[in-house]
């Protein structure tokens, strides 16, 4: 109906020659009216239908028309959504003006680390709603991190207004992969090395092994083998940038270090820096390092590394894994890649953490919402156990088996199937889930929240080579297995997502583009102009007005040491 | 994000058919002008507005359209001088920081940069507009000398085809072309197999090659897309022009020199104008996807500095500013460009 | 009039070339031979790109993420147009696309060559401040906020009107246009207003027809600009889907595989239970060619146009 409106409306137009006419007849539109349902918190049933607009950033796709999960909320709950997908690249654009028109969907699930909807006043705050104990799973949800969770800022009321979407977890945390920052090494480089020790990992060690490995083959696939390789494009350079701190065994701050004091400051400038540069800078002259690091774009890095020819570099391990899939499709698990963790004398290391909430990204209710406690009730039922088992796991039966002793598992036509993008957007709702608070860690029954966490589904996909590889070092049954036993976070943890003003923001965008600006020069300079080279470098940091950066983010941790 | 930025570099110009060889027409041009100005039917009345009323139909309707989707947003740059927030009312409810943000961008470690980042952009974008026009000039002429109609038609949809391909596709090419042989460098492989290098070069490392490496880059991706309206106006010659000079004994090169080019004239002086005014607005991904910390002080160009330091810091206000600069350039630079080529007699935009 | 419409096609002169003796001079032959040589050379180099996108759209994903591929496929599969096409909302993106293609493109060229034939009358009194207002609308540009404001305050947003009511004008093909029309010769302009010929007429009648290759320029330029663009959708359009557009499409399409490549490898860890997955670099080339097809047809037809069509030369005063 709508449609053909409209498309009468340009046929008519087509035919009138002044301009005015057109206008006219083009701006005169009817505008599509809210749903006018009766707003009450009732459970959500099918004989009393509706209709959520709902906006969400995210690099999942909308599912296909026919999808099933669709259709059990529409079955199960009365529940029809309609989306609007903001992918994270165009989320800048799109959320600038939508704030200046002021109009919202019932519910927004944002990503937006600048909290700009929030700060905006377009979201709803919700503490007195969740008081009515209308909405039991999102107030368990929130109870004990309620402070975590809520806006401490001074542009609009403090309180709570959006529910993290990850990381709130529910008992013990399971998983077989880490996607956390590492020096990464190649398995046929420690089996070749007759799968030496990996713990109190130095620097020097790291690239002893490489350039032995090296020095032998050093050719792979009638490719140069590469020892060494840097990710320094726009956006990604934290491969080059965070090593620092991980080798000095502080946890990923961003660009600080907070010590014993709690009190942060920046450690490009620093010593620690240095001698790492310094490390680079002679294994550079000496061949082990790429000299195409610094001219790869995203996709030449990640060919190189499926090429397999690359013994090692630093990353974080979500970072590379097209290329780490490439290399397993090709039967070259030899190839891949395990994490290990160098650090300085006398520094005990700490490079996996515990997973940290993602707080101000999730969904909020609008405050143009004609219907929140209805938007607000879905939130809370899609939270439920029942509904989260079906939106991570699947239909059981279907999508997973229920052993006999309760455990869920999967055959591998449904792995398969659980990978296949297409297949998904018919059979799961991964943008909707991509924002819904979730129940990470365990369910009730001992299974995990998702077949990934799930301890046997994991190892059940290992290849021979993986388990095999796993058995040399104590039989280790997860690539977690190879990192440091995550201690506690510190109260204020992490540094990085504090908010910061326009002038910090600014500063610490100097800070980057002075790192990846400088630190190439500094690598590939000749050995002998390094403390030449490295004075540039730091003089050009001491120019950015540091100061501004380091104390809000001081500000920053001390206001969580007292609230949170 | 300007109509100067979605429309890359020489991406077409005026087409004018020549119909006398532009040299004897200059003179009567001139002429032509001069009675103009001083004609009297120039003055406005009333009358002639009446009699011209069908014009202003054709017109007058357009220009307030224009005047409503164009000007009247420009209300919209008060946010350089704002800390604006979207979402805290409407664009006159934010806070006033007078020139605040004009200082930022200006001066200090930003001013710096800013600088920099100004000398890169024109030099990569006169770099790209020189090659790219003689180019497409010279491509043209060729083409034009092309007489078996299916080749000359095929040659030119294969060279039109590249500019259809994203930036960030053809930067990954250009990244590869140019890398070490053992990565797929062929340019490279070629210039080692003719003995011009002992070592492979690594190009993209050279602060001094890179605006070259955008103008090539660019030459690549746009040459035959730019030669479309050339082309265009060379078809629309009077071939009694070239028969013409046939029997006067004119060799081929004579006639592309004395007919042809001087037939195109107009083409490209309309289109330099107009792309003088684009030289604060060069493509951004190349030296966005191409740029590297080696050559960042050769590389970063204005929109790149306002892709990192506007949009994704949330600083519109910023955003806004850089806009605001690069208008005042660009008018000065069009301005200009005009006006040497009313003196010089050429065609001119207004 | 007859002068006036004595449009003659370049056949005219080709077959006149044709069949008149060539001198076939050795400097003839000579640069015919090098000419062909180094344009054939050229365009090797410019398909290049083209053929190397649709060898890596044809490769499987996994092999394609190592790079080297030339202009043939190394692991022939047709998963990426598989992910491509079973997209579900694709095809009504699709139509989208063309619909507002054709309309941007109809609406364009007849409102920007109607100002362009006012523009170009040299007798029109307020020719230059006009064109001074739409020559300067090239140099600059509000801003997405305010620009966001006026389509909603017209009451645009999520509408078919949001994609060529803001476009109807363009200044640069305004420019073309008029200085096509200016160099029209003014006897032939004359003579039709002896016989009675009002202006809308003159510029409909007589103008029009002999600015067709223009036309064709101008037209293809916004057929391209018009199918390319995205950002108008996402702005003005995106909580419809019954109004999106194919580029659109594709580009989330594009951001969504980017994604599964991550999470795929996230998702067990290994990937060695196989299942019909691609990668971002095979993916891109893929949604490259669904792209860049369609509107790569268009140019054949329009090339006639322009690159034989000889309209006004033949006229002599």
């Amino acid at each position: 109906m709508k449609r053909n409106a409209r498309l009468g409306g340009l046929r008519r137009a087509g035919r009138r020659l002044t301009v005015a006419a057109t206008a006219m007849a083009l701006i005169a539109l009817p505008a599509c009216s809210p749903d006018k349902s009766a707003d009450n918190s009732e459970p959500l049933s099918p004989s009393n239908p509706t209709t959520l607009t709902v906006w969400i950033t995210t690099a999942q796709q909308a599912p296909a028309p026919d999808n099933k999960i669709t259709k059990l909320l529409k079955d199960k709950l009365g529940v029809t959504i309609k989306y609007e997908i903001v992918t994270p690249d165009n989320e800048d654009q799109k959320i600038g003006v939508t704030l200046a028109g002021g109009q919202y969907p019932d519910l927004i699930g944002t990503g937006d680390l600048k909290q700009r909807f929030l700060e905006g006043g377009a979201l709803r705050r919700l503490d007195d709603m969740l008081k009515t104990g209308d909405y039991p799973n999102l107030a368990a949800h929130v109870k004990d991190d309620i402070k975590k969770m809520s806006y401490s800022g001074d542009q609009v009321d403090k309180g709570l207004y959006i529910f993290p979407n990850y990381n709130r977890f529910y008992g013990e945390v399971t998983g077989g992969t880490y996607f956390g920052p590492a020096f990464w090494i190649q398995k046929r480089v420690l089996a070749d090395a007759g799968y030496p020790d990996l713990s109190n990992m130095t620097l020097d060690r790291y690239f002893q092994l490489i350039s032995d490995y090296k020095a032998k083959h050093p050719q792979t696939n009638g490719a140069p083998t590469v020892g060494f390789e840097i990710l320094a494009s726009k956006g990604r350079e934290w491969g080059m940038t965070n090593p620092p701190a991980l080798l000095a065994g502080s946890p990923n701050n961003g660009g600080v270090i907070v010590d014993s004091n709690n009190h942060a400051s920046i450690y490009a400038d620093k010593d620690i820096a240095k001698n790492f540069y310094k490390v680079l800078n002679q294994q550079y002259s000496a061949g082990l390092v790429d000299p195409e690091s610094f001219t790869l774009t995203y996709d030449q890095y990640t060919a190189k590394l499926a090429t397999g020819a690359v013994l090692g570099m630093h990353d974080q391990g979500w970072d590379f894994g097209t290329a780490t899939q490439s290399l397993q499709s090709a039967g070259k698990d030899e190839d891949t890649y395990v994490p290990v963790m160098p650090v300085y004398d006398g520094v005990t290391p700490w490079y996996a953490d515990r997973a940290v909430m993602n707080i101000n990204q999730g969904f909020g209710v609008s405050v143009s919402s004609k219907q929140p406690k209805k938007a607000l009730k879905f939130l809370d039922t899609m939270l439920s156990e029942e509904w989260q088992k079906t939106l991570s796991w699947g239909i059981a039966g279907e999508d997973y088996q229920v052993g006999a002793d309760g455990v869920f598992s999967r055959t591998d036509e449904q792995r398969k199937n659980s990978k296949d993008i297409t297949w998904r957007s018919h059979n799961r709702l991964d943008a909707l889930l991509d924002m819904l608070p979730k129940h990470q860690g365990k369910f009730s029954d001992g299974n995990a929240y998702s077949p990934d966490d799930q301890p046997a589904e994991f190892y059940a996909t290992l290849s021979d080579y993986d388990k095999n590889f796993m058995a040399k070092y104590g039989n280790k049954k997860t690539w977690l297995d190879f990192m440091n036993k995550a201690p506690e976070n510190p109260k204020y943890y992490p540094a990085w997502n504090i908010k910061l003003s326009d002038d910090a923001n600014q500063v610490n965008q100097q800070l980057t583009d002075t790192s990846v600006q400088n630190l190439p020069k500094i690598i590939a300079g000749k050995p002998a102009d390094f403390d030449k080279n490295w004075q540039t470098y730091v003089d050009s940091i001491h120019k950015i007005d540091v100061k501004v950066y380091e104390d809000q983010v001081n500000a920053g941790i001390k206001d969580r040491l007292a609230n949170w | 994000m300007t109509d100067a930025t979605t429309s890359s570099l020489v991406t077409a110009t005026g087409l004018e058919p020549a119909l006398e060889p532009a040299s004897s027409s200059r003179a009567q041009n001139r002429k032509a002008r001069k009675n103009a100005a001083k004609d009297p039917k120039r003055k406005i009345t009333w009358d002639r507005v009446w009699a011209q009323r069908a014009l202003l139909a054709m017109s007058v309707p357009l220009l307030l359209y224009q005047i409503l989707f164009k000007y009247v947003p420009v209300y919209g740059w008060a946010i350089a001088f704002q800390h604006y927030k979207p979402g805290r009312g409407s664009i006159f409810d934010q806070q006033w920081v007078g020139l605040n943000n004009f200082r930022n961008l200006f001066t200090g470690v930003n001013g710096e940069r800013f600088r920099r980042v100004v000398v890169n952009t024109m030099g990569q974008s006169v770099l790209t507009l020189i090659v790219g026009t003689l180019g497409a000039i010279v491509l043209a002429l060729l083409l034009n000398e092309v007489k078996n109609l299916p080749l000359k038609r095929i040659l030119q949809n294969i060279t039109y085809m590249p500019h259809f391909l994203s930036w960030v596709i053809v930067a990954s090419l250009a990244s590869v072309a140019l890398s070490l042989p053992s990565s797929g460098g062929f340019i490279n492989q070629g210039l080692m197999s003719l003995h011009l290098v002992d070592h492979p070069v690594l190009f993209l490392t050279q602060p001094n090659y890179f605006w070259g490496i955008v103008a090539g880059t660019s030459l690549w991706k746009e040459l035959g897309w730019n030669t479309i309206l050339y082309l265009a106006a060379i078809t629309a010659i009077d071939p009694g022009l070239y028969e013409a000079a046939e029997v006067d004994g004119a060799g081929r090169y004579r006639k592309m020199f004395s007919i042809t080019l001087p037939s195109i004239r107009p083409t490209i002086v309309v289109l330099l104008i107009i792309n003088s005014g684009w030289i604060l607005s060069t493509n951004f991904e190349l030296p966005y996807f191409l740029g590297n910390g080696l050559v960042s002080d050769r590389s970063e160009t204005i929109d790149v500095f306002v892709l990192r330091y506007g949009y994704q810091l949330g600083n519109y206000s910023l955003a806004v500013v850089a806009g605001i600069f690069k208008t005042i350039v660009a008018v000065i630079l069009v301005g200009s460009a005009n006006l040497a080529a009313k003196r010089l007699n050429q065609e001119t935009l207004v | 009039m007859s002068r006036t419409t004595v449009a003659k096609p370049l056949a005219r002169r080709a077959s006149r070339g044709g069949s008149r003796r060539r001198k076939w001079t050795v400097e003839h032959i000579i640069f015919t031979t090098l000419n062909t040589t180094f344009l054939l050379a050229l365009a090797a180099l410019m398909i290049y790109p083209l053929l190397n996108t649709l060898a890596i759209s044809l490769d499987d994903g996994n092999d394609a993420v190592r790079g080297g591929i030339g202009i043939w496929p190394r692991v022939f599969s047709l998963q990426n147009y598989d992910v491509v096409f079973n997209m579900t909302t694709i095809y009504q993106a699709f139509f989208m696309s063309v619909l507002k293609t054709v309309v941007v493109v109809a609406t364009n060229l007849f409102f920007t060559s109607m100002l362009a034939y006012a523009l170009s009358r040299k007798e029109f009194i307020f020719r230059r401040p006009i064109t001074l207002i739409f020559v300067l609308t090239m140099y600059f540009d509000a801003g997405l906020i305010p620009n966001y404001l006026l389509i909603k305050d017209l009451g645009m947003l999520n509408s078919f009107q949001a994609y060529w009511v803001p476009t109807i004008i363009s200044a640069f093909n305004l420019i073309i246009l008029r200085t096509y029309m200016k160099s029209i010769p003014e006897e032939i302009i004359e003579s039709a207003r002896t016989d009675g010929a009002g202006e809308f007429r003159m510029w409909w009648q007589i103008v029009m027809p002999l600015c067709k290759p223009t036309l064709a320029v101008v037209g293809l330029f916004v057929a391209v600009g018009s199918w390319n663009s995205w950002l108008d959708t996402l702005l003005y359009n995106s909580s419809d889907p019954s109004l999106s557009t194919l580029q659109y499409e594709l580009q989330k399409l594009l951001t969504s595989s980017m994604n599964a490549g991550m999470n795929s490898v996230a998702a067990t860890g290994s990937a060695h239970s196989g299942g019909q997955v691609t990668t971002p670099i095979a993916l891109r080339s893929a949604i490259t060619m669904v792209a860049a097809v369609p509107i790569l047809f268009v140019y054949p037809f329009l090339q006639k146009h322009f690159v034989s069509g000889l309209m006004i030369g033949s006229v002599k005063g």
